[in-house]
């Protein structure tokens, strides 16, 4: 489903330059839950960030669902982030001044879906998280734990292949961070395909496999065989 | 994205940014309410002035005389009585006209009267010159030619004169001394509507000028004062007068011009023209100076919302849809800024003009050209910083602070 072969990215230019991938090669099929570790600055960022078409790598292929996303226009990659790609964020990113319900219509207003369909799915979907009951909240008014939910809920509004999280419980004490991870289990096993960057062993226990960067690359993957 | 969706996106965002929405939207509408106003005015100003000086006349009205521009003044054999006689004959462009002998400050008082006399212009002519002048008579009746053949001792006096010299009384029929000439009053004209001359308390009094010469004591017309058949036929009156003028005093060494009011409206239209400029422009830099305030404030809102931008980019907007959003507020705001800045321009004008007694006069092209202005402002404003936040990436949007 997902392949990219030799990524590199490299930030600035001359002697500013840093090389923040040097070369990722990587097969996720479908249904694969991936967690990605590594300490800050080795890459694991910014190869979300390509792999969500929210940046374009300097060099390398990168195939999703066996289509060159590389030569995509940038009408081709916001079509593919609004229907194909789901991204949680570790701050959320929610708009503060619309309520939930508008916060998770706002993929399906830049997907066309009708008015009334497009409200029925909200609700839908944060019944699903478990917000049925704070449509008409704004952010500010829920807990960390519950933006990330209605987060959640919004990168699901196009029913992509793929969800893709920026340490989503990052901001989360351990208790919420137990209620989101579970929701992404639950997806996980409806048969979504996840990438996860994380910073915590417990969180990446969750996950199929665990990938290791440092600088760059990729150092190590190891198997989870006892899924949680 | 479809209308709705887009209308709806535009009021949320103007809604969330109430304070910035209204800053802007003050600051189009000041630019606009002062061009409107402040040309309206300028306007209705010269249209007042051009009013006054129609009342001086008919705008058929010409006049031909030496060229008192360059010095030259009438004497005795520059214009004879039977000047104007013959111009209205020969040429067909003429339709009246009368001499004009003028006795500037001459003092009338009432027989026996131990009251101070009064100081007045005395215009000797004959009768063309009621429609030259566009005069009315309200009492009595006006000179006639045999007034002037006969070298009358009668005189016709405006309403001014007659209120002042008797305030109760007919006037008719009555005896006036003109420089210790007794003559009869047979005529009293109807009080001009509010006209500068009035404000400047000249009175006048017309008597035949045959007898005017004699009393005066003088030969010397100084003007002939004609009336043209019709506007376009101005200038050819005038011409026809001067050629017949220059073959009759072929001896005299002067020149005759002609004037015509048509003339000193074309000139004092270009002064208020020029004034009209120079007000458009000091109401220009108002609408610039709103302009440069809807373009900072602009500029803020888009660097403040590129990190929006970008998660908007990463939830699957398109850059046309970001551009859409933005050119939709600013087009909301100017239209709104506007329409406020046309009721207060329209109103100010209207207040200013109450005030100053004239008429307001609101072009539709100032109204148009301000708003234009304005929306040119905030649209190019709005839409070139968000077209650079839009041409980020979606990653790199978004780690803007």
């Amino acid at each position: 489903m997902i392949r990219v072969v030799g990524l590199t990215k490299v930030f600035g230019s001359g002697d500013a330059a840093v090389e923040a991938l040097r070369g990722v090669t990587l097969d996720i099929p479908e249904g694969d839950f991936v967690a990605i570790m590594g300490p800050s600055g080795s890459g694991k960022s910014t190869f979300l960030s390509i792999l969500g078409c929210l940046e374009r790598p300097t060099t390398g292929e990168y195939y999703l669902n066996d289509r060159d996303v590389n030569s995509m226009e940038d009408d081709e990659l916001a079509d593919l982030r609004n229907r194909r790609l789901g991204f949680v964020f570790q701050s959320y990113n929610l708009l503060p001044r619309h309520d939930v319900l508008r916060n998770v219509e706002i993929p399906l207003v830049y997907g066309g879906a009708p008015r009334g369909e497009r409200r029925e799915r909200a609700e839908m979907l944060l019944n699903q998280v478990g917000l049925g009951h704070r449509l008409t909240h704004k952010p500010a008014e829920l807990s960390g734990g519950e933006q990330q939910r209605v987060a959640i809920a919004r990168s699901l509004a196009n029913d992509p292949l793929v969800i893709l999280a920026d340490e989503p419980t990052g901001n989360l004490d351990t208790k919420a961070s137990k209620e989101i991870m579970g929701i992404f289990q639950k997806m996980h096993k409806e048969n979504r395909t996840i990438v996860l960057v994380t910073h915590e062993p417990y969180i990446a226990a969750y996950a199929k496999r665990v990938l290791y960067f440092r600088d760059g690359e990729i150092v190590r993957e190891e198997a989870n065989d006892e899924l949680r | 994205m479809n209308f709705a969706d887009l209308a709806q996106i535009v009021w949320e965002n103007l809604r969330a940014h109430r304070m910035r929405a209204v800053l802007t939207t003050i600051g189009i509408a000041i630019g606009i309410a002062g061009v409107i106003a402040v040309v309206a005015v300028g306007q209705g100003g010269q249209a007042v002035i051009i009013s006054e000086i129609e009342k001086m006349g008919s705008s058929r009205y010409f006049e031909v005389g030496p060229d008192y521009m360059k010095g030259e003044t009438a004497d005795s054999n520059t214009f004879s009585l039977q000047d104007p006689v013959l111009i209205k004959e020969l040429s067909p462009a003429v339709e009246k006209m009368a001499p004009l002998t003028l006795g500037p400050m001459v003092d009338i008082r009432l027989p026996h009267s131990q009251q101070k006399s009064m100081m007045a212009s005395l215009y000797g002519t004959t009768p063309d010159i009621i429609d030259a002048m566009n005069l009315t008579i309200e009492k009595g009746r006006f000179l006639s030619n045999s007034d002037v053949t006969a070298h009358a001792r009668v005189v016709v006096i405006d309403a001014g004169l007659a209120e002042d010299l008797f305030p109760k009384d007919d006037p008719l029929g009555k005896k006036v001394f003109v420089q210790d000439t007794p003559l009869t009053v047979i005529g009293v004209l109807e009080k001009a509507p509010s006209s500068m001359m009035d404000t400047f308390n000249v009175r006048s009094v017309y008597t035949p000028i045959t007898f005017a010469q004699e009393m005066l004591n003088t030969r010397v017309i100084s003007t002939l004062c004609g009336v043209a058949v019709s506007d376009d036929a101005i200038s050819q009156a005038i011409s026809d007068s001067v050629k017949i003028l220059e073959k009759r005093h072929a001896s005299t060494s002067k020149h005759y011009v002609g004037n015509s009011l048509e003339e000193q409206l074309d000139m004092v239209g270009n002064v208020t023209s020029v004034l009209t400029t120079i007000i458009g422009a000091v109401a220009g830099i108002a609408l610039l100076v709103g302009g440069v305030g809807v373009m900072n404030i602009m500029l803020v809102a888009v660097s403040e919302r590129t990190r929006e931008i970008g998660l908007l980019k990463a939830l699957g907007a398109r850059r046309r849809d970001i551009m859409q959003q933005f050119l939709g507020e600013a087009i909301a705001l100017c239209l709104l800024g506007g329409l406020i800045g046309m009721i207060f321009g329209i109103g100010g004008a209207f207040v200013i003009a109450l005030a100053a007694n004239w008429p307001p006069l609101i072009s539709i092209w100032t109204v148009l050209v301000a708003m234009g202005f304005s929306v040119v402002i905030g649209v190019f404003f709005g839409l070139y910083p968000a077209s650079r936040a839009a041409s980020l990436s979606p990653a790199e949007a978004l780690r803007h602070l």
